[in-house]
């Protein structure tokens, strides 16, 4: 499998050069990007460039650093400095950020290979990548099928081989459900472990930048790369340091299930995730099961926040500094109307007026306070069942990947997918999705483990004993490169 | 209750254009999400609160002026530019 | 009927920190356009900002400057609305929980017009309208600035003049602004509304924006007065709205327009933490703080025995009170310090930013040596005055001017010597002024100073000779 480790073992054994690996990769890119749609802009320029840097360096006998050389991927709404970034929204066509992202910036200094930038849904409000103005990336395991979303086009790029990793965005649940809907691993980190700088905001409270990678200590190694405390994010911490822990034996740990995480998933599901607490008792642990009521408000109350924050956030698409302008309008007042009306999708907009409601005069206290002041009880509701386990085991997604074109119809039905997901964003927790399965038509079926804050050694630890325990479940794709 | 003038106001202050023939539409699905969210009213009150995440406090930079960018970088993507301005034409 | 001014201001004043609020640009004033920009100020997508701590200290000092109560818990917000100077669609300030709460700015009568809270918050950019077409300028975009609100506790337009100049005299004395009309470092919202006198309850206000300086606020504020009154007798109602001046028409106007739609939904910045100040750190900026003009000038009144009028020029400016507390040092009256100060000095510094900047040729050191040879009797009054214009002119000390002999002056027998000639050698003099002429006595001082090549003081010689005339 065409896994960081791997490459990185190629690479200094000499068996590939970085640019010969590089270009097999873009080949594969050509190759399987019309049919999976994962990537809205492919880089070979940039990517040529840096394979060349690192062929200097290996030849020069230099050592070289774990993610360096490896082609990879950013979602779209990454800023990287002179390379179109879009958000996957008309309204930023042609937009070129004059700076770096912090995680690009990161990456770039360990000579990342970047391929190209990736499908998501547009400004990342969506759970099929369907809401894309470039259309929605396919799920390699079955093209009739979505990726997922929001990040769709970095989870349909790992599991189809045409990037080694890449890095998504989870605000709701966007890096982890497309992971388990493409049968890959998602991790979405504590919020402040991953700077924010760079990325386009969605919903600031909530967004937190991580990656998507085929195996766990491929997560492992991309997380402690990137979580670095950053001065120009005022809300960073940092964390890091997973992957000496990744093999910790895991006997005793108190791995706690909460009922009302198994309500309203679908049967196979369920299955998956029970199949996969009964490995964990085959390797000692200790399974725990409680209740967390509070969990029926959490998805109104992600909705209502995230909502709020987006209004704000997507105010300044103007058609003044950057990206789409219309054509024809008469006014300042006009002219921005219509360029916001043109350049958004309908989902957005919803949101956008959805945020803007409840914010507004007379709805503040009943809906954005309240959803606030939830917020805050939902954060002790977990910190008290931290107290009687050490990692929370749940369903990434009720569902596996459905069909295309069948979540554009209903948007609460949509909404709905993403209820085991989005406590974790309320929370700040960190949650990493793992593939437990598969349904009987052998599209994958995730599961999530989620950790007390910062506690990404832990997750990361569990997940990589069963990853160990259940290699089977970790099944590769048709497409893209073969290593 | 999301009425047709709630949906023109938030239109407004989002600066989005609805056109007269989907105002009806997209108040009946604003109306559903608002139902929705509604959920959140049978909630117990909450005595915890909400600071923010991970109670941070004090995050400050020092008064120590970085360099600014060249003109023509901050406006290399604006999609009309006049003398080093931004430029909004009265109308095209 | 008699009618009542109520008014209440919101003073926007931009902090002199050296950059801006959320990022490190420059905030100098002026600038080709869009070059004190960065990705932060300009609000590209993606970018977040981090609080300048020299702002929250600045601002405290406000807080402490006004009598006002520095909270121990702050927090930013956004106000959103949409408008092309303010990149981000929100701009960036304190609703739920400002920096300073209360405080008071005290008017001569004793009065005190209450604060209500200060806030901090970012600067918008600058819009150019021409030919219809709008060119955006980023430049003032993210300078910080603090917002005083006060309560409806102005009376009348002196008390509204009277308050904006106290707020701008201390703000410059603690060094956080120039406050600056003109280039738009201190900018008034005024809320007007009139009410019957003697009436307890409130009448509908009018909020004029953005006035840039005194005479103008002044001027749209009577006129607003008299708007309002005329409106009420003839049975119109006030309408609760925003109002442009317009300082060539010398009239206000509705800025209301169907586009503007008046809701902010302030929310919590999110990229923003809370700022929790410690009571040290309060204790520590309050000890950094000069003294205020207030206690200044009641210092000058009671331990030096200026005058008040002349204590309140001299405090006027921190600049001027600091070259007068310079000037004193170890002089037997400070008041003729003062009088050469205002008498003289004053002159010198025409415009206002030569009184705040007071940076005359002379040193307060060099005044006061003159002062001290004054004092010691070595000169006298009028050579002092003489040599202060030259040392003005020059910058040169006393001692370049004032030679050996002048300074062995004339001591009182030698005055006393000089007065007895005169009176000797011009009796028509004498008897003219016996007979009742004044003017007489003029002549014969002169022949004093004659004698004595000027070195006399002519104000003794009158004196003196007034006394021998009995």
């Amino acid at each position: 499998m065409g896994t960081i480790a791997t490459i990185h073992e190629m690479l200094v054994k000499k068996q590939v050069s970085c640019t010969e690996l590089t270009q097999r990769y873009l080949d594969a890119v050509e190759q399987a990007n019309p049919a999976l749609n994962a990537y809205v802009n492919v880089t070979p320029d940039t990517a040529l460039a840096t394979a060349a840097a690192v062929d200097k360096k290996i030849a020069a006998g230099e050592e070289i650093g774990a993610l360096e050389g490896v082609p990879m991927t950013l979602k779209d709404n990454m800023s990287t400095k002179g390379i179109e970034t879009t958000c996957c929204s008309k309204i930023l066509t042609g937009y070129k950020p004059i700076f770096d992202a912090t995680v690009w910036e990161i990456l770039q200094e360990q000579n990342a290979v970047l391929l190209g930038k990736t499908n998501m849904d547009e400004f990342a409000m969506g759970s099929s990548c369907e809401n894309s103005c470039f259309g929605g990336a396919a799920n390699p395991f079955d093209t009739n099928y979505v990726a997922g979303g929001s990040s769709g086009g970095v989870s349909s790029a790992v599991g189809g081989n045409i990037a080694a990793y890449g890095l998504g965005s989870d605000t709701g649940g966007s890096i982890r459900q497309p992971a388990s809907f493409c049968g890959v691993v998602g991790l979405k980190p504590t919020y402040g472990a991953v700077s924010r700088y760079g990325l386009i905001a969605y919903a600031s409270s909530l967004d937190q930048i991580g990656p998507i990678t085929k195996t766990v200590e491929d997560a492992s190694l991309v997380f402690d790369a990137i979580a670095k405390k950053d001065k120009r994010d005022s809300t960073s911490v940092g964390g890091g340091n997973t992957y000496a822990t990744l093999n910790r034996d895991i006997k005793g740990m108190k791995i706690g299930i909460a009922r009302e995480y198994l309500d309203g998933v679908r049967d196979d599901v369920k299955e998956a995730t029970l199949a996969a607490a009964e490995v964990y008792k085959s390797l000692g642990a200790e399974i725990v099961y409680f209740d967390l009521p509070v969990l029926k408000f959490a998805l109104p109350v992600y909705y209502i926040i995230a909502c709020a924050e987006a209004s704000s956030n997507l105010g300044r698409y103007d058609g003044i500094r950057y990206g789409y302008k219309t054509a024809h309008y008469t006014g300042t007042h006009d002219m921005i109307c219509r360029t916001r009306s043109e350049g958004f999708g309908e989902e957005v907009k919803r949101r956008i007026l959805l945020g803007t409601y409840v914010l507004s005069a007379g709805y503040y206290d009943a809906y954005y306070k309240k959803a606030t002041d939830l917020r805050g009880t939902i954060i002790s509701a977990f910190n008290k069942a931290f107290e009687q386990c050490d990692v929370i085991l749940a369903p990434t997604v009720p569902m596996t990947a459905f069909e295309k074109g069948h979540a554009v119809s209903d948007p609460i039905e949509t909404y709905l997918t993403d209820i085991c997901t989005v406590p974790v964003n309320i929370a700040g927790l960190p949650g990493v999705s793992v593939p437990c399965g598969f349904n009987a038509k052998g599209m994958p079926i995730g599961m999530q483990l989620i950790g007390k804050s910062f506690g990404e050694a832990q997750i990361l630890n569990a997940a990589y004993r069963y990853q160990q325990a259940a290699p089977e479940k970790f099944r590769d794709t048709k497409w893209g490169v073969k290593l | 209750m999301v009425t047709r003038e709630d949906v023109e106001n938030i239109a407004l202050l989002s600066k989005l254009f609805v056109p007269e023939e989907e105002l009806d539409g997209l108040t009946k699905s604003m109306q559903e999400i608002i139902d929705f969210a509604d959920a959140i009213n049978n909630a117990p009150a909450s005595a915890e609160g909400f600071d923010c995440i991970n109670n941070l406090s004090n995050v400050f930079r020092e008064d120590e002026v970085v360099p600014s960018y060249p003109s023509e970088e901050i406006l290399r993507n604006a999609p009309a530019q006049a003398e080093d301005h931004f430029l909004v034409r009265n109308r095209e | 009927m008699k009618y009542e001014l109520v008014s209440g201001f919101e003073t926007h004043i931009e902090l002199q920190t050296k950059t801006k609020i959320f990022c490190g640009c420059t905030t100098q004033f002026g600038g080709e356009p869009n070059t004190h920009c960065c990705p932060v100020c300009i609000g590209l997508p993606g970018t977040l900002p981090v609080l300048n701590r020299e702002v929250v200290r600045f601002a405290i000092k406000a807080g402490l400057a006004v009598h006002g109560e520095i909270a121990s818990v702050a927090k930013m917000d956004r106000k959103n609305y949409c408008y092309p100077d303010l990149s981000k669609a929100y701009q960036i300030s304190q609703l739920y929980a400002p920096l300073i709460i209360g405080g008071y700015v005290e008017l001569s009568s004793g009065k005190k017009i209450r604060l209500h809270h200060i806030h901090i918050e970012e600067d918008a950019g600058k819009l150019i309208h021409r030919h219809g077409d709008t060119y955006v300028d980023y430049n003032r975009g993210g300078v910080p600035l603090i917002e005083i609100v006060s309560e409806p506790d102005i009376r009348s337009v002196d008390e509204a003049r009277e308050y904006v100049e106290k707020l701008q005299q201390v703000m410059r004395y603690i060094g956080i602004s120039d406050c600056r009309m003109q280039e738009g470092s201190m900018r008034c919202d005024v809320n007007v509304s009139v009410r019957p006198e003697g009436s307890e309850t409130f009448g509908t206000r009018t909020e004029i924006k953005n006035m840039n300086s005194i005479t103008n606020i002044v001027k749209a504020m009577e006129y607003e007065y008299d708007r309002q009154v005329d409106l009420i007798e003839s049975g119109g109602k006030v309408v609760q709205e925003t109002l442009r001046y317009d300082d060539v028409s010398g009239t206000t106007s509705s800025m209301r327009s169907k586009e503007d739609a008046h809701d902010y939904r302030y929310f919590r910045d999110p990229d923003l933490v809370t700022i929790n100040i410690p009571r040290e750190e309060v204790e520590a900026l309050r000890a950094e703080m000069p003294e205020l003009p207030a206690d200044k000038c009641r210092r000058y009144i009671d331990a030096l025995g200026i005058p008040e009028k002349d204590a309140q020029l001299l405090t006027k400016y921190r600049r001027i009170s600091e070259f007068f507390d310079a000037a004193i040092e170890g002089v037997k009256s400070p008041k003729t310090v003062s009088n050469f100060i205002i008498g003289q000095m004053f002159r010198r510094a025409e415009t206002e930013s030569d009184k705040e900047q007071f940076d005359l040729p002379t040193t307060p050191q060099q005044l006061n040596a003159l002062v001290k040879l004054l004092d010691s009797g070595k000169i006298r009054n009028n050579l002092a005055k003489a040599t202060l214009e030259k040392m003005l002119d020059t910058g040169k000390p006393a001692t370049d001017f004032i030679s050996e002999s002048d300074m062995g002056g004339v001591d009182d027998n030698a005055l006393l010597a000089l007065c007895k000639a005169a009176i000797e050698g011009n009796a028509k003099a004498v008897a003219d002024f016996r007979g009742g002429k004044e003017k007489a006595l003029k002549a014969l001082v002169g022949n004093v100073m004659k004698n004595s090549r000027g070195k006399a003081d002519a104000q003794a010689a009158e004196a003196k000779i007034k006394e021998l005339l009995g």
